[in-house]
């Protein structure tokens, strides 16, 4: 696992607080300038009547989740598997 | 025996996962098969109660199962059992694992897979009207989902057509290297889940592929105006 992710993970693992937040959307920030993805790749989900958009393109990830304690959680359950 | 294949297709979510339907699953099934603006309660009301599988695909939570522009297909305590009983069904969608697929079974499925939490994947937009081509992000995800229908259409049980599914998950998280995406991945391989009878098979269908991709499918903005257009708002 690299360093950029496992920051990330780690961010994740607080409480949504919006220090929190801004934290892990730092790591995210740094996460993504490592990885390196062609194309326009976006995050998308399938949930209904959410606050976040069904579609987050990449680079936008970290304002969502410095935006917003839903989206903070989805992350924090993908990236770290804890509910 | 009639297959309903509910396909919605109005934002970026819909129309990648929709997409490998209609590429991989949609040649292989009979009608009636629900696309785009037919993916509504009424046309699935209808099909449904004949046919012996539902396969959708649509934004979803834990007491609902949505198809075009999020009209509700079916929802906790609002559906007859009718269309439900003795089907397998699988619903590609969030969070319907929770509450929707147990109520299923409860009137009557012969058994339900979902998700118990969102269904997540990266899907490269630039692909959004061939989305069947996005095999480098989306199919990472997707085409477990699509061998797992498959192997069901071969008539192997429910239960094998899950392993089947969650072993392509787990072999493309092992052979993935972003992160991300393999986190994506294994996410949805720990939420996917089946309720019923492991062992419900539905008749095997022959194995047809089209060699030839689908046609493009037009952008999302169209669709919507010819849905508007069409359809009177409110028609269920």
């Amino acid at each position: 696992m690299t360093k950029e992710f496992e920051e990330l993970k780690e961010a994740l693992r607080q409480a949504p607080t919006p220090e929190a937040r801004k934290a892990a959307a730092e790591a995210m920030r740094r996460y993504l300038a490592k990885s390196s993805k062609g194309s326009k790749p976006e995050l998308v989900s399938l949930g209904y009547k959410k606050t976040y958009p069904h579609a987050v393109p990449l680079d936008k990830i970290p304002d969502e989740l410095a935006r917003n304690p839903e989206f903070y959680e989805l992350m924090k359950r993908v990236v770290t598997k804890e509910k | 025996m009639p297959t309903v294949l509910a396909m919605s297709d109005y934002d970026l979510p819909t129309r990648s996962a929709s997409g490998f339907l209609l590429r991989y699953i949609a040649p292989r099934v009979e009608p009636v098969q629900l696309l785009g603006m037919l993916v509504r309660r009424l046309p699935f009301r209808l099909a449904a109660p004949q046919s012996d599988i539902i396969i959708g695909v649509g934004h979803g939570d834990v007491d609902v199962f949505t198809g075009q522009n999020e009209a509700v297909l079916l929802e906790i305590g609002k559906y007859d059992p009718r269309e439900v009983r003795g089907k397998v069904i699988k619903l590609l969608s969030c969070q319907c694992g929770v509450e929707l697929c147990p109520d299923l079974v409860k009137n009557g499925a012969a058994c339900a897979m979902g998700y118990t939490d969102d269904y997540v994947w990266v899907m490269d937009s630039d692909l959004a009207s061939t989305p069947w081509a996005d095999k480098e992000f989306a199919g990472k995800c997707l085409m477990p989902v699509v061998d797992g229908l498959n192997a069901l259409l071969d008539g192997k049980s429910a239960g094998e057509a899950l392993n089947i599914e969650l072993e392509g998950y787990s072999r493309n998280a092992e052979a993935e290297d972003d992160e991300l995406v393999k986190a994506c991945i294994e996410f949805n391989r720990d939420n996917a889940v089946l309720l019923g009878n492991e062992g419900a098979k539905i008749r095997a269908r022959p194995r047809i592929m089209f060699p030839f991709p689908p046609p493009p499918l037009p952008p999302s903005s169209i669709l919507g105006l010819v849905s508007r257009i069409l359809l009177l708002p409110g028609l269920p």
